[in-house]
């Protein structure tokens, strides 16, 4: 097969592109047009394979498996179960997408800030913006054993209540109470905010100058230049941002490192105030009911794809340059 | 200002002024440095904590020992751990780039009936959630005597190395001029040669950003392992962490301390030495992606 590439490449790259219409073919041109195609179709056989045997094939099966109760089809048990009997399901549901309503929007302005500063022209920049990036890298288990551990009571030795109580601010709870696990967890994202700095970052290096220096010259201020050029120029980027936060926001599993099982729920923090759906469907996995999980994760992929949609629906302020109009 | 300046003290007084706004935009940079290190910092330093100077309530160590790592290592399986982890993520790191560079030269340089519509399938991927496809994955590679071994972990990656991947490889090749595979072909080169040392050379950036995102994600990983690892003589690191640290718990501090200093030294080193080009990767990615 090798030999055929060698061969026919050769010879078809040499030739310009061909008129689309050939009436007749010899069989030489035949062959080698078929060689083309079972080449191009051979190098992209490997994905093809993975996408239908870990991606098309599992899904489908998925979807098949949530219409089942005890191997057994019964349409839509699974889902009547979901949403008539299971009290956790809109705790479960409404978790998530708050979490992902404001989390996401509440990282892109913090990257926005960070940066600004990241882009002040000084020496040693570089090295500011990669202590500013680190603790992205430092792996999620990693994070939370240290964030567990910052957040804890005073009896637990937490850093932050023992800063606050220096401080004369008490006692806070932080992932020990109901009411203030959620607001805990997204002031969490204040460390990963380095992922979006860097995405606002290039954002910034591809605005060309030309626009600020016009815009000085007509008496712009900071605050202008921001609203009328670095906000506009950048809207594919923060468009980009928004979809993959939003897709990995509502996938989200970080109680599991936080909270882990020191609640009802394993992952589901105090009174399942960070119970999300991801970490429900792994907890149904572990009971071994992998239907009612399947039904789960079609719900979930539902969400999904209704916040997908939505924001492209949506997505006429996204500004592509001139020619795309 | 009544008083007019001399240009010599118009230049003084603009000279400090800049060292002003100097000085100020170091003391902004440096504090938001500490607070994005700080938890870190208190990682590290607590590591290496007595329990006592714990117990005090003290957040930096007033004496220092090496018990939270010795008990660390000491635990029966930890080098096993450390092997099954290196074993998945070195395969990855190869595996991921290569794979994924093989098919990407397939949708950007080489063209045939259907590539388009079989481009927009493996982009379709990246819609469905993970956990969408994890219960039956779970049940396919159980079937197959998989599980407590690295092989649903690893082999996967040979399929593709992942949609997004191929994404940014195919962006990149558009981006590399066509005449020197031209230039190639007509010394005679076949289509393997033509990927292999015209094209994939000049994929170096992406490359890098693509093996070091095999990196972090298949070390830090403890989600998808989780599904997979029942036996606690062959977790990797993170599912060891994930279980025997946070949720059995460790009697002492400064093991978990220990355990996450573990777990976050070599990405932090990988990082630091791959520094400059990494970031410039990461816009690269960001801008194209």
């Amino acid at each position: 097969m090798q030999e055929n590439v060698n061969v026919s490449t050769g010879a078809e790259r040499a030739a310009p592109p061909q008129p689309p219409a050939q009436p007749t073919l010899t069989p030489a041109a035949k062959k080698r047009r078929a060689v083309k195609w079972l080449t191009g179709f051979l190098f992209a056989l490997p994905v093809l394979l993975g996408i239908v045997i870990f991606n098309f094939y599992p899904a489908i099966q998925a979807l098949v498996s949530s219409f089942m109760h005890d191997d057994k089809f019964e349409w839509f048990y699974n889902y009547e179960t979901m949403f008539s009997f299971d009290p956790d399901t809109f705790k479960v549901f409404g978790n998530t997408v708050f979490y992902a309503l404001v989390s996401v929007p509440f990282g892109l302005v913090l990257g926005y800030f960070l940066a600004l500063a990241a882009n002040f022209k000084i020496k040693g920049i570089s090295v500011y913006r990669m202590l500013l990036y680190l603790p992205v890298i430092i792996p999620g288990v990693a994070s939370g054993l240290v964030f567990t551990y910052m957040f804890g009571s005073l009896a637990h030795n937490g850093a932050f209540n023992h800063i606050l109580n220096a401080m004369g601010l008490g006692e806070w709870s932080f992932f020990e109470a109901e009411n203030s696990s959620m607001a805990t967890l997204i002031f969490m994202g204040v460390w990963s905010a380095g992922g979006s700095m860097i995405i606002w970052l290039s954002a910034f290096k591809n605005i060309p100058s030309v626009l600020y220096e016009a815009a000085k010259l007509d008496g712009a201020n900071a605050l202008q230049c921001l609203t009328h050029i670095t906000i506009p120029m950048s809207t594919p980027l923060i468009f980009y941002n928004l979809v993959t936060g939003f897709i990995a926001a509502l996938q989200c599993t970080t109680p599991l490192v936080v909270v882990g099982g020191r609640f009802d729920h394993m992952g589901g923090g105090a009174g399942d105030s960070l119970y999300f759906i991801s970490v429900k469907i792994l907890n149904e996995f572990n009971y071994g009911l992998y239907e009612y999980a399947s039904a789960l994760a079609f719900v979930l992929f539902a969400v999904v794809g209704l916040f997908t949609l939505v924001l492209f629906k949506t997505s006429r302020w996204v500004y592509y340059g001139e020619d795309k109009e | 200002m009544t008083r007019s300046l001399s240009p010599q003290e118009r230049n003084r007084s603009a000279r400090r002024q800049r060292h002003v706004i100097e000085a100020l935009q170091y003391t902004c940079l440096t504090v938001l440095a500490i607070i994005f290190l700080f938890p870190f910092l208190l990682m590290v330093g607590q590591s290496f904590m007595p329990e006592i100077d714990f117990q005090r309530g003290l957040l930096f160590p007033i004496h220092f020992t090496l018990r939270g790592y010795e008990q660390l290592f000491a635990q029966p399986n930890y080098l096993n751990y450390f092997l099954n982890t290196v074993f998945i993520v070195v395969f990855n790191v190869v595996a991921m780039p290569l794979a994924a560079s093989f098919c990407a030269y397939s949708f950007a340089r080489l063209k045939w009936k259907g590539r388009e519509l079989c481009f927009a399938m493996v982009l379709s991927t990246l819609m469905i959630p993970g956990v969408v496809t994890q219960i039956p994955l779970y049940l396919l590679f159980s079937s197959l005597g998989w599980t407590n071994t690295p092989l649903p972990l690893t082999i996967p990656n040979l399929f593709g190395g992942g949609a997004i991947n191929i994404f940014l490889f195919r962006q990149f090749m558009h981006g590399i001029p066509y005449e020197l595979e031209e230039a190639s072909t007509i010394d005679g080169a076949n289509v393997f040669q033509r990927y292999f040392f015209i094209t994939l050379p000049l994929c170096k950036p992406i490359l890098l950003f693509v093996a070091v995102g095999a990196f972090t994600s298949s070390w830090g990983d403890y989600f998808q392992p989780m599904f997979y690892y029942t036996d606690p003589e062959k977790y990797t690191l993170a599912v060891a962490i994930y279980k025997v640290v946070m949720l059995d718990g460790v009697s002492e501090n400064s093991v978990a301390m220990a355990a996450g200093v573990f777990m976050s030294v070599l990405p932090a080193l990988v990082f630091f030495l791959l520094q400059r080009k990494l970031i410039d990767g990461i816009m690269v990615g960001a801008v194209k992606g």
